[in-house]
């Protein structure tokens, strides 16, 4: 009876074996020199797409405070969710740029961590948000221009493409953005001096409008 | 007895009425020459129904949204490396990537047109306990179709989850229009997921079972590029 029992499983067990997916394949043997890029470079590009997230994640919780019914500014709403998707874009184009350059063949899962929870999630009228999405502007500028430090003084190698991106692509985009909501905010400002409730009314239709 | 009863009606009708138009009352309060004005005082809020206790169980929906929508993101990430090169796998994953950001943006906007608000720490355990273990993103091309048929049945069951509360006929619970939202904006869409990666597993462990598993999978994923 035992015997027949191992029989059993010696048979079962080589219908298994033999049934396995091919689901993996070799290994393969592409040049490697053509890879060139650095770190720190590499690091700090690939922190640079969490950054970008995190800045999603803020516009996120601006656009769903703006969304409420007790707020009701439909226009900042829209504009907010519409700059946490940019941000989103943002972080996906690094991405692209990595994968273009031979990177992101590994450790790609801990790429994103769950920690892009926004810390502020109300604020006390329209110009407090866009002062804040200034600011927030402003540091991922910051941290833009630290990612391109990092990948232009470095000894062993200057990585001329990718900070001509980040400086025609990315800075680009950072500074007319920010001259945009600077110009906001000033608007918005003068609108409320004296007439408050009426002055962010109108600015939040005229940004429905723009949609 | 009779008394009490009589008053108790009396005080229950009244109540009734107070919820009925606590909003006017409350403008005409305001509108009061000698009271003082306060806006933020009045109950003229869009909620009604049971919104305020389906309201976390949304919040966490959105938030797993956007959680899915960072995984698909890793998972194209690494099918569009040098090495993998899988355009029709990459695109698969990232139009799931796209799709739940899109998702959750719109339920956010819906929860507030239910006048309520986002919490965006709001997570079920489940999705917590998944944090506690080492995620692997880095996935072979039928290991990746597989785990996106796990997140996607456990999504469409989250969605029968909701709706299973806003069906419930007690007080507080039964909001037919938080239910018919669900069925409209996730339950169907997520039947079609559920059903094409599902019909994508059968095609590829049987594929993967022939001579060529390298030529089926460069085929496959030509035919996911065309999608």
């Amino acid at each position: 009876m035992k015997l027949i029992c191992v029989a059993i499983l010696f048979v079962s067990a080589i219908g298994l074996t033999s049934a396995e997916l091919q689901c993996s394949q070799k290994e393969l043997k592409i040049p490697k020199g053509w890879i060139d890029m650095v770190n720190p470079c590499v690091e700090s590009m690939r922190n640079q797409i969490e950054e970008e997230l995190k800045a999603s994640m803020r516009y996120m919780a601006m656009g769903a405070y703006f969304s409420q019914d007790t707020i009701n500014r439909p226009g900042f709403a829209e504009m907010f969710f519409k700059s946490a998707s940019e941000e989103r874009e943002h972080a996906i184009k690094l991405i692209h740029y990595l994968l273009m350059r031979g990177e992101l063949t590994n450790n790609v899962s801990k790429l994103i961590k769950r920690n892009l929870i926004p810390s502020t999630t109300s604020w006390a009228n329209g110009v407090s948000a866009l002062k804040d999405a200034l600011e927030l502007e402003t540091s991922v500028t910051k941290k833009i221009r630290k990612v391109i430090q990092k990948c232009e003084d470095n000894e062993k190698f200057n990585d001329y493409h990718l900070v001509d991106y980040l400086t025609g692509e990315f800075l680009e985009e950072q500074y007319k953005g920010q001259r945009e909501i600077a110009g906001q905010i000033s608007t918005l400002e003068k609108l409320m001096e004296k007439h408050g409730a009426l002055g962010e009314w109108l600015f939040d239709k005229k940004l429905q409008g723009a949609e | 007895m009779k008394a009490i009863i009589c008053i108790s009606v009396l005080f229950f009708a009244t109540l009734a009425l107070a919820a009925e138009d606590y909003c006017y009352k409350d403008v005409v309060e305001a509108c009061k020459t000698t009271t003082k004005k306060s806006v933020t005082a009045l109950n003229c809020t869009a909620k009604y129904g049971a919104i305020d206790n389906l309201q976390s169980k949304l919040q966490r929906y959105v938030n797993h949204h956007f959680i899915r929508s960072f995984e698909y993101l890793l998972m194209a990430t690494h099918f569009a490396n040098y090495e993998k090169n899988r355009e029709g796998f990459e695109k698969l994953f990232r139009g799931f990537s796209d799709n739940k950001w899109h998702e959750a943006i719109e339920l956010i906007k819906y929860i507030t047109k239910r006048g309520g608000e986002m919490n965006f720490n709001e997570l079920s355990e489940g999705i917590r306990d998944e944090d506690k273990e080492e995620q692997d993103f880095e996935l072979l091309e039928l290991s990746s179709v597989a785990k996106a048929l796990d997140i996607e049945k456990k999504l469409a069951l989250e969605a029968f989850q909701i709706h299973e509360d806003a069906s419930r006929k007690m007080n507080g619970f039964h909001d037919p229009e938080v239910s018919s939202h669900i069925e409209h904006e996730f339950v169907h869409k997520q039947r079609d997921i559920v059903r094409k990666l599902a019909g994508y597993t059968t095609d590829l462990s049987e594929l993967l079972n022939g001579p060529d598993a390298s030529l089926s999978l460069y085929l496959f994923d030509e035919y996911l590029q065309k999608q």
